[in-house]
């Protein structure tokens, strides 16, 4: 989230798209019903299901599943059209004005300039800034040249020398220029019109005017006062161009001028308590904590890689830019020393040969991949059940098989640790499966204490209620047992590379059992050496918890595990215990409750609350604003923002990007798909895409080679299915309480009443749902709020089903009521970004069982 | 809400008068129910079976994310799904928490036959006294919303208790505690009423919904659970809840004139019978006279 | 095959004295269904009126009369139609009883002689027996909705609300015909009583109340009860 969950409560617009927060956030969601009941803000949900969310929306739109981005297309071509957007916040807080290479072709064919069918990448050397300074009112000279080499898209990259930003960007604040961001921009969308969004999404053109009109209504005549927000979550990450869809949504935030504004922003709701913790601190394989990017073979040494991965500035001369990501070196050296502590030095390049180098995607689809091949000969499985979550569970179940051992950590037997038990596995084939399985049982949520950071990237410490029954054991403590002991095989038998594991930092008071209070000291990080701030002259000891990143050094005098997180846990004691309730500005920022990343900031980006002179937009939600007197930013949140910028200064509000504004045309290698958005069929769709048919897909995906990588045919699988989740169950764990089986005793699939009709099927007659992977069996639940659809001139039906149930839980023990997993239909198909499987679109056809 | 809220004001079946009536009759305690808002998460239905000691009872699917048919002896508080297509072809998902309404003028209380079973208190709360209630089952027909449910193990009736054990010491009921959306409010009724009329006339007048209301029927004489509707115009849209609940026109004619005509006849006929005894006295046998034809 | 309860019936004079009237088998029955009427009553006046409450408490509280108030009106039932196998001949309404009815204040005002000859059965009785009848079939329709009130559907409701009425109203009815039975069977007409006790009649009663019928016992046209 750029902002918080408490903060949505301010806002005049929702829009929620591929989320049902009502059912999959209903604490949080509260705050959407207090903007509607105090402010009297609309929503706007837009879903292939009508779900809770929807029965509380002022509008709702059944869309496609997979076909977001033509719809968000359709309503940026809508606001700029309708001049519905914010003027001033555009020209200034986003890079509509910088004018784009020559060279660079928009995919009107499907494809941007540079795509090289061979390898099915890119060569993103025309996605970039022109150099040059100011060129508003000179456009005529270059015009036809531009619009003469964008249409041919021929690619001008010298080959071999990666490509990097221009330090002086050319720019038209006219925005006139042809080759400037807006007008490709407008040029792009330009093609997404009411009839096409219809034709793809299948959202009859009236009623997409109608929501057009109504979210960007709170840019009507240039009022800049009203805020709108977009609210989501895995319904728009689950795709193979999921990246892209949030993309889109940010363009249409910046494009009305609401990100930085409290209750605007891009908002993710996440799925877990700690799922933003998780990625905070490395989530991905592409990533180490805080976002710092992995090195790869190509980074011979500290310096290649600091160099490569550090940014230069990017702006028009006149403008300033933080560019907060040249400290990265501060921030990647302090995190060596802490995993290394006195072994990272100066000479040895603070460890930096220590951290493995990542030369392909590993991410979770390719680990499964390489286990179905042989590669992978084991698992440790902690906190999640991956025979359920990942797609395709045919193939995970069939890679289990092949592996030699398998660890699941967890609080219940579940389908991972017994997927030998799944339905369908006779019990003869059962004895030929020789994965051996160690159940560890470990600690449940109540029975540990830690950080959990949510949503609203609040870093919340949270204390164990009851001690771990029986001999289950808490993660931590299983974990530096292995590692003990793994250590210990390095130091007798030494090893290929024993010095990463060898000189790993362990400086914990029981080293079996690591305190996490200890853990979260060591992730904000201390002095290593007394260090002073020149400009105050506060002196910091060595030994000293850092009171912020601010601190970091790049000369291995701060240690710090994670530079966003660093202000949690300072000397002033535990930020992330905290509990005041104070809310002096009434706008839900609550400063003393727990704290936020970064340094406790609430709503990111909040400088952009205010216009160029530095007042905010709206007097009633003053957020940070210029303080001449004092000369420095103050306000209610803690400005996101270098504090002492004099407006006239020109610094961009967006510190985080080397231009110093907010991206609409993404350059360079950011994004392997393309600088802007473009409307991609998912893998398995029932047309060809109306925009592009030749290039129906998203050109980057690539599929595995496995028999049970298949893909159905539109002919054959003519119904378009999505997956998702009820209010009633949380994931595949609250099968095990009696409570939520209560609730939602069985699992369903909901199918249109028209649907139904056609193939004589009534509501809980038992219905098989068929895709190219599996066969799911479930109850129909035959319902109105699914409607069959008009899609590019073609009938479609759309149907849903939750992911709950499987094989193992209080209903489904001993072969009782063995349930199918929902994910045995989806395909191993995964977004070339953020490496998400397409889980929320794919083709299926259903029978009667 | 007070203790003294919780005084008894009306007792079910209870010859005489109520103890101790006419002390504090301050508080007059509401539940608001705002249907606009809910986003059926069923957090108020596992709240009530936690706080009120139920447990797990085997449900099945049937075509909706309703937990069952309707409420149970063992589960008082159940949300109402019904898919809604209005006119326009728009859908609605209409989702109304069902639980004892705490009727003013409480059929259950009506129809009850045992002494104590069903006792109002000042505060509002109409509650069932477990040890009094006999099992016959009257409060079931009496009820206008079928709230009352029959256990067959303990042959007693249950429903919501409006968690009188909680607001007896100031607490709110169990639902509203887990609501996560403030889609129920627990306050006084002119409290409750005013922020469910201010609700309903923000959906009049913003959202669109014409008909939207407040429904605290007064046939009943109003209810201490009252709803906030997008369509007050027809609440039987909502689950089934009644447009002009009222307690059946039979038990009140079986509680009113039924009962006055029949203690009239029953006392009448006992002194009619007195009357003939002492008028005609007994019809004594004759002697057959010996000319009697047929003697054998 | 006399009874030996009865002494006289073992002198010759007595004998010639006293007429059986009803057999072991009616008697049985009748008592059968009094106690379960008794019972039926005390336990539904206790839930007609908070005043009358107490009674329950008389038949072992109140959850335990609403157990066994189905259970008794099902052997009350059970006892009249016992009664119309037994009775049923006896019951038939003819062209007398009309004859009779018509001179029904007589009946009231004590002026029997007035009245045609009866068979074994007067109207009165027969009106009794059959208001009871109908009246238990309607007690017994409306009783069994409310026994198992709970297991009826709410659209069928209104059942339900015909019950209540149904079951109180004719309850009322048949208290109306059981007060005027006991009355005229125990303090109006001597020698009713003590029939259903031990099963006797002196011929001058038979021959006061139920002519006919003592011509046709007396004249052996009809077979006597068996005792």
């Amino acid at each position: 989230m750029t902002n918080g969950w408490i903060d949505i409560k301010n806002t005049d617009m929702m829009l929620i798209m591929g989320g049902n927060p009502a059912e999959n956030h209903p604490c949080g969601f509260k705050w959407a019903m207090e903007a509607k009941r105090n402010r009297n803000a609309k929503l706007i949900s837009v879903d292939p299901r009508f779900t809770r969310t929807s029965a509380t929306a002022d509008l709702f739109l059944q869309i496609r599943a997979g076909t977001d981005i033509a719809f968000l297309g359709g309503l940026i071509r809508y606001a700029i059209e309708n001049n519905r957007i914010a003027k001033e916040y555009l020209a200034n807080y986003t890079n509509a004005a910088f004018i784009v290479k020559e060279g660079f072709k928009l995919p009107e064919d499907g494809l941007y300039s540079g795509f090289n069918a061979a390898s099915g990448t890119y060569n993103n050397a025309t996605w970039n800034y022109e150099e040059g300074g100011d060129l508003s009112g000179k456009m005529d000279a270059v015009a036809s040249s531009a619009h003469e080499s964008s249409a041919h898209g021929k690619t001008s990259a010298p080959a071999g020398k990666p490509p990097a930003l221009p330090p002086n960007v050319a720019y038209d604040l006219t925005l006139q220029h042809p080759r400037c961001v807006f007008q490709l921009l407008k040029r792009q969308y330009s093609r997404y019109t009411p009839e096409t969004v219809e034709r793809i999404t299948g959202i009859p053109k009236e009623q997409f005017l109608k929501a057009a009109d109504l979210f960007t209504s709170v840019r009507k005549d240039g009022d800049m006062k009203k805020v709108a927000t977009i609210i989501y979550a895995v319904g728009w990450t689950q795709h193979t161009f999921g990246t892209q869809i949030i993309r889109t949504a940010a363009m249409i935030q910046l494009l009305l001028g609401n990100v930085g504004r409290a209750g605007g922003g891009v908002n993710a709701l996440r799925g877990h308590s700690n799922i933003q913790g998780a990625t905070d601190m490395a989530g991905l394989f592409d990533s180490l904590p805080g976002y710092l990017k992995v090195p790869v073979p190509a980074d011979t040494d500290l310096a290649a890689y600091l160099k490569r991965i550090t940014p230069g500035s990017s702006k028009p001369t006149e403008w300033s830019s933080m560019n907060y990501w040249s400290n990265t070196p501060k921030f990647f050296v302090s995190l060596l020393k802490s995993l290394y502590g006195d072994s990272a030095t100066k000479e040895n390049g603070f460890g930096f040969d220590y951290l493995p180098k990542v030369d392909r995607d590993y991410s979770w689809t390719h680990i499964w991949d390489d286990m179905y091949n042989g590669k992978v000969k084991g698992m440790m499985a902690f906190g999640m059940n991956g025979v359920m979550i990942g797609p395709d569970t045919n193939k995970n179940i069939n890679a289990l098989k092949k592996a030699d051992w398998l660890v699941v950590g967890e609080i219940y037997p579940d389908e991972t640790s017994e997927f030998w038990k799944a339905p369908g596995i006779t019990a003869e084939e059962q004895k030929s499966i020789n994965t051996t399985v160690y159940r560890l049982p470990c600690a449940g949520f109540a029975e540990k204490d830690g950080s959990m950071t949510n949503s609203a990237r609040w870093v919340t410490w949270k204390y164990a209620a009851v001690p771990p029954p029986g001999l289950a054991r808490l993660d931590q403590d299983i974990i530096a047992q292995i590692f003990l002991r793994v250590r210990d095989l390095y130091k007798k038998e030494g090893g290929k590379f024993p010095d990463p594991i060898l000189n790993l930092s362990w400086a914990y008071a029981d080293a079996a059992h690591p305190g996490l209070s200890q853990v979260a000291m060591e992730v904000n990080g201390r002095a290593l050496a007394d260090l002073t701030d020149p400009a105050t002259k506060q002196v910091i000891k060595a030994g000293q918890q850092l009171p912020g990143f601010a601190w970091l050094k790049d000369d291995g005098t701060t240690m710090c595990g994670n530079w966003i997180y660093s202000g949690t846990w300072t000397e002033a004691g535990s930020q992330i215990q905290r509990r005041g309730t104070e809310d002096p500005s009434g706008l839900g920022i609550y400063p003393n409750w727990a704290w936020s990343w970064p340094a406790n900031r609430r709503v990111l980006y909040n400088r952009a609350s205010c216009d160029s002179a530095g007042k905010p937009w709206d007097p009633d939600r003053k957020q940070v604003w210029w303080n001449e007197a004092a000369g420095k930013w103050v306000g209610n949140d803690v400005p996101d923002f270098k504090p002492d910028s004099h407006p006239k200064d020109h610094l961009g509000p967006f510190i985080m990007n080397p231009e110093g504004v907010g991206r609409l045309f993404v350059p360079i290698g950011v994004l392997a798909d393309g600088p802007f958005p473009e409307h991609y069929e998912p893998i398995e769709s029932p047309i060809k895409n109306p925009l592009h048919p030749n290039q129906s897909n998203n050109p980057l995906v690539k599929k595995f080679k496995t028999p049970y990588d298949k893909f159905g045919s539109p002919e054959e699988y003519s119904i378009v299915c999505t997956t998702y989740r009820l209010t009633e169950q949380y994931h595949y764990w609250t099968k095990n309480n009696p409570m939520n089986v209560q609730l939602i005793p069985e699992p369903f699939v909901e199918i249109p009443v028209e649907l139904a009709e056609e193939k004589g099927i009534r509501g809980t007659d038992k219905i098989k749902v068929i895709s190219a992977r599996g066969t799911y069996i479930a109850k129909a639940f035959v319902t109105r709020r699914l409607k069959p659809m008009m899609i590019d001139g073609k009938k479609v039906y759309q149907i849903g089903l939750p992911i709950h149930q499987g094989f193992r839980g209080i209903d489904e023990d001993e072969g009782r009521n063995a349930r199918t997993p929902a994910n045995l239909l989806t395909p191993t198909v995964t977004d070339p970004n953020a490496h998400t499987p397409e889980s929320k679109g794919f083709l299926v056809k259903i029978e009667k069982a | 809400m007070s203790q003294a809220s919780t005084e008894i004001i009306r007792i079910s079946g209870h010859a005489g008068s109520v103890p101790g009536a006419g002390l504090n009759r301050e508080f007059q305690v509401c539940k608001l129910v705002d249907t606009t808002t809910c986003i059926g998460c069923k957090a108020c239905e596992v709240a009530c079976l936690e706080w009120n000691g139920y447990t797990f009872s085997e449900t099945t699917f049937d075509n909706t994310y309703q937990t069952m048919p309707e409420t149970a002896w063992n589960y008082w508080n159940l949300i109402k799904f019904n898919e809604h297509e209005r006119a326009d072809g728009s859908m609605m998902l209409l989702m109304r928490k069902d639980q004892c309404m705490h009727c003013e003028d409480p059929g259950c209380l009506a129809a009850c036959p045992a002494d104590g079973a069903i006792v109002q208190y000042a505060n509002g709360i109409v509650d069932f006294q477990e040890q009094h209630c006999i099992g016959c089952g009257y409060c079931i027909t009496g009820c206008p919303f079928n709230i009352p449910k029959f256990s067959p193990e303990a042959r007693k009736v249950f429903k919501c208790t409006l968690c009188n054990d909680r607001v007896s010491v100031g607490l709110e009921p169990a639902c509203i505690k887990a609501c996560p959306t403030g889609c129920l409010h627990f306050g006084t009724k002119p409290e409750m009423k005013e922020l469910a009329e201010t609700r309903a006339e923000q959906l009049r007048n913003v959202s669109g919904f014409a008909d939207a209301g407040v429904y605290d029927p007064p046939g009943v004489s109003g209810t201490h659970v009252i709803y906030v509707l997008h369509d007050a115009k027809n609440p039987e849209l909502y689950g089934g809840l009644p447009k002009d609940p009222h307690i059946p026109y039979s038990v009140r004619l079986w509680k009113g004139p039924l009962k006055w005509l029949g203690n009239f006849a029953m006392i009448g006929g006992l002194v009619g019978l007195a009357w003939h005894y002492m008028r005609y006295g007994p019809k004594n046998e004759e002697p057959i006279p010996p000319d009697d034809r047929r003697r054998v | 095959m006399s009874t030996k309860a009865i002494s006289r019936s073992t002198a010759a004079g007595r004998d010639e004295e006293l007429i059986p009237r009803y057999s072991l088998g009616e008697r049985a029955n009748h008592w059968l269904g009094s106690l379960a009427y008794i019972y039926l009553l005390m336990t539904g006046l206790a839930f007609w009126s908070p005043y009358l409450y107490w009674m329950a408490a008389v038949v072992g509280g109140a959850p335990t009369a609403r157990f066994w108030h189905p259970w008794l009106g099902l052997i009350f039932t059970v006892s009249l139609f016992w009664m119309l196998k037994q009775w049923h001949g006896d019951m038939r309404i003819d062209d007398n009883d009309r004859a009779w009815a018509k001179a029904m204040p007589d009946y009231i005002q004590n002026r029997d002689d007035e009245l045609p000859p009866t068979g074994r059965f007067n109207f009165g009785q027969k009106l009794f027996f059959w208001g009871m009848l109908l009246s238990v079939i309607l007690l017994l329709l409306s009783g069994v909705v409310l026994w198992y009130t709970e297991t009826l559907p709410w659209s069928l409701r209104y059942v339900r609300y015909a019950a209540i009425l149904i079951h109180a109203s004719v309850a009322l009815v048949t208290i109306g015909l059981f007060l005027v039975h006991v009355y005229m069977s125990t303090i109006l007409e001597k020698g009713s009583f003590s029939a259903m006790v031990h099963g006797y009649v002196t011929r001058a009663w038979a021959w006061t109340f139920h002519r006919t019928w003592y011509y046709e016992v007396t004249s052996g046209s009809r077979p006597r009860p068996r005792q």
